[in-house]
């Protein structure tokens, strides 16, 4: 009895998961990109059109069949496709197994994604009938066969112009993480903080504290600055509001060690200060130490 | 359910379907539009592989927004805008926005955003699962203003801002009809499932940060084999307090032999504010013992 009311739990879960993923507009369970790519070529430029909807849609030819109209959509976290498109396009089998909720047919691959003059290869896509896509389609009066997200994006440097209605893509090395492999485990497992240090990347000789006024607090005050220190060197004073560090806001004790953890030593970066309501630009050169 | 509700995204993208063609936005008057400049935007991955970036709304924050190219317009979630002072501008649709930061410098001024609790964020934010709150959503009608690059290998994007005001979706209350499809509307249930689900199981705690603390301490780091010394110590640190001396060297820290400046950071990456921690240095031919109080600051 406990037992199966666990299982239902989990599965409600599962559900409710994979439900407000699916809200931002996709689905569970992406696959890992392995990145077969051509390295080292330059930018390729892709063309794009603007729905009516305000939605970037490419036209793309898949394993050489096509054309399919796949929607861009930086907020999905995952990349999918769906049955028909999948099916015709040859990237799932006719005999594959379906789930009852949207159609789901789980992770495949499109071996061949070609757009403009670009061709990816190796594809990571979740088959399935989006509800949303197919309601949008029904509108517009045209199929829209899937959606690319973020597991697409996470292989290249993509640069998105609205105004030429273009984006760029250009291979980087860069891992994609299994978001479907880590979720689950982080819903079942315990529900323990995963803590994380912030660490200086430098000595600065600085230390402040959290602003009094909440959200209408520019930055934190500065309430040290040691003698001689790289940070009394770059004139920063107690009584200062620190706002901007390395182009980060400050808006926390926690905002500032952050972002002071991506300044090395001996590298040059700009601190904004508040002093008498004016706004200073500093340069401070944080030592090496701790 | 009630199907007169306006929700987000689809709807608001489906609405601007309807055939009266959307006016034109007259809101152009963005002042000083920095058009032209690049921006270098922090960022942050979710769990969930969405991309957040803060904002100031009329100077009040910061906000996580998520980068949404699916979403049509600005969308700031209802208790942001309660904790801002954030409403709809008198009988209509919109709030203005009179002032938009973001991290890294972009501005935007007289920006029209709806105030709701898009859907997906609170299935999101109830079981806690990006691993930080969603405050709202950048859509179209902000990300179009700018030419966006998006780089996973760093930790920021650059944005350069076009010479372009895109318009304002159409209002979603003129279209004809009764609501969204009957599948859109089941999607539109997940949100309060996924709060009842985070109810029973308890939410995802948010990361917790801690600074590292600080010692004071201006190291060199040693030629290969040699020893790490002490080239400074700053005024009124903890290690000034404890009686650390310029020139002495440091042998052992925090119970590790310590032969790099590396070796030191990774011996203390764990040591907070007012941790005791235990030091081994030579001066001169004499070996010391002695004991620090990490302290605040970096």
């Amino acid at each position: 009895m406990r037992r199966s009311t666990l299982l239902s739990l989990r599965l409600v879960l599962t559900l409710a998961c994979a439900g407000s993923l699916l809200l931002v507009g996709t689905g569970p369970v992406p696959a890992e990109a392995d990145g077969n790519e051509k390295k080292g070529t330059g930018p390729q430029t892709v063309p794009f059109e603007m729905l009516v909807t305000n939605h970037m849609v490419v036209r793309t030819k898949l394993n050489g069949h096509g054309p399919f109209d796949l929607i861009f959509d930086v907020g999905a976290p995952i990349t999918l496709l769906t049955n028909k498109a999948s099916l015709k396009s040859g990237t799932i089998k006719e005999d594959a197994p379906r789930s009852f909720l949207f159609s789901v047919r789980g992770e495949s691959e499109v071996e061949k994604l070609e757009m403009g003059d670009m061709t990816a290869k190796d594809v990571p896509v979740i088959v399935m009938d989006h509800p949303l896509l197919k309601a949008m389609g029904e509108m517009l009066g045209r199929p829209l066969d899937g959606i690319i997200g973020y597991t697409f994006f996470a292989r290249y440097r993509t640069t998105i112009d609205y105004q030429a209605k273009t984006m760029t893509f250009e291979p980087v090395e860069h891992t994609v993480r299994n978001l479907m492999k880590d979720l689950p485990d982080r819903l079942a497992g315990p529900r323990v903080a995963r803590h994380r240090m912030l660490v200086s990347g430098g000595l600065w000789g600085l230390n402040v504290e959290e602003p009094a006024d909440g959200l209408n607090s520019p930055g934190v005050p500065i309430v040290s600055v040691a003698a001689e220190s790289p940070a009394a060197e770059a004139g920063l004073k107690v009584g200062d509001v620190l706002t901007t560090l390395d182009g980060r806001w400050t808006t926390s004790v926690n905002d500032t060690h952050a972002a002071a953890a991506g300044v090395p030593p001996g590298r040059e970066t700009t601190v904004i200060v508040l002093r008498d309501g004016k706004e200073l630009t500093l340069t401070v050169k944080p030592a090496g130490g701790i | 359910m009630n199907r007169r509700l306006p929700h987000l995204g689809l709807f608001l993208a489906l609405a601007s379907l309807a055939p009266s063609s959307p006016p034109a936005s007259d809101a152009n008057q963005d002042q000083g539009r920095q058009v032209g400049q690049s921006f270098q935007v922090p960022y942050r991955l979710t769990d969930t592989n969405h991309f957040l970036v803060r904002v100031r709304i009329n100077g009040k924050g910061p906000f996580n927004f998520l980068v949404d190219t699916g979403a049509p317009a600005l969308y700031v979630a209802t208790e942001t805008a309660r904790k801002v002072g954030l409403k709809p501008d008198k009988g209509s649709f919109w709030a203005t926005v009179d002032r938009l930061d973001f991290e890294g410098g972009a501005r935007l001024s007289k920006i029209k955003g709806r105030v709701e609790d898009p859907f997906q964020l609170v299935g999101m934010n109830a079981l806690g699962l990006p691993g930080a709150s969603i405050d709202g959503i950048l859509g179209f009608t902000i990300l179009a203003r700018f030419r966006l690059e998006l780089d996973p290998t760093r930790d920021r994007m650059t944005w350069t801002r076009l010479d372009y005001e895109p318009r304002d979706p159409v209002v979603p209350d003129r279209r004809p009809g009764e609501g969204p499809p009957a599948e859109v509307q089941a999607m539109n249930m997940l949100g309060p499932v996924a709060k009842f689900a985070a109810a029973l199981v308890g939410k995802q705690p948010e990361e917790e940060l801690h600074p590292r603390g600080y010692f004071g301490l201006e190291l060199e780091e040693p030629a290969e084999g040699g020893v790490v010394r002490v080239t400074r110590v700053l005024a009124g640190s903890p290690a000034a307090d404890a009686g650390v001396k310029p020139g002495d060297q440091i042998l052992r820290l925090h119970d590790r032999t310590v032969k790099s400046l590396k070796a030191i950071r990774e011996a203390v990456a764990e040591v907070k504010p007012k941790d005791r921690v235990d030091l081994s240095i030579k001066r001169g031919s004499e070996t010391q013992e002695l004991t620090l109080t990490a302290g605040e600051g970096f």
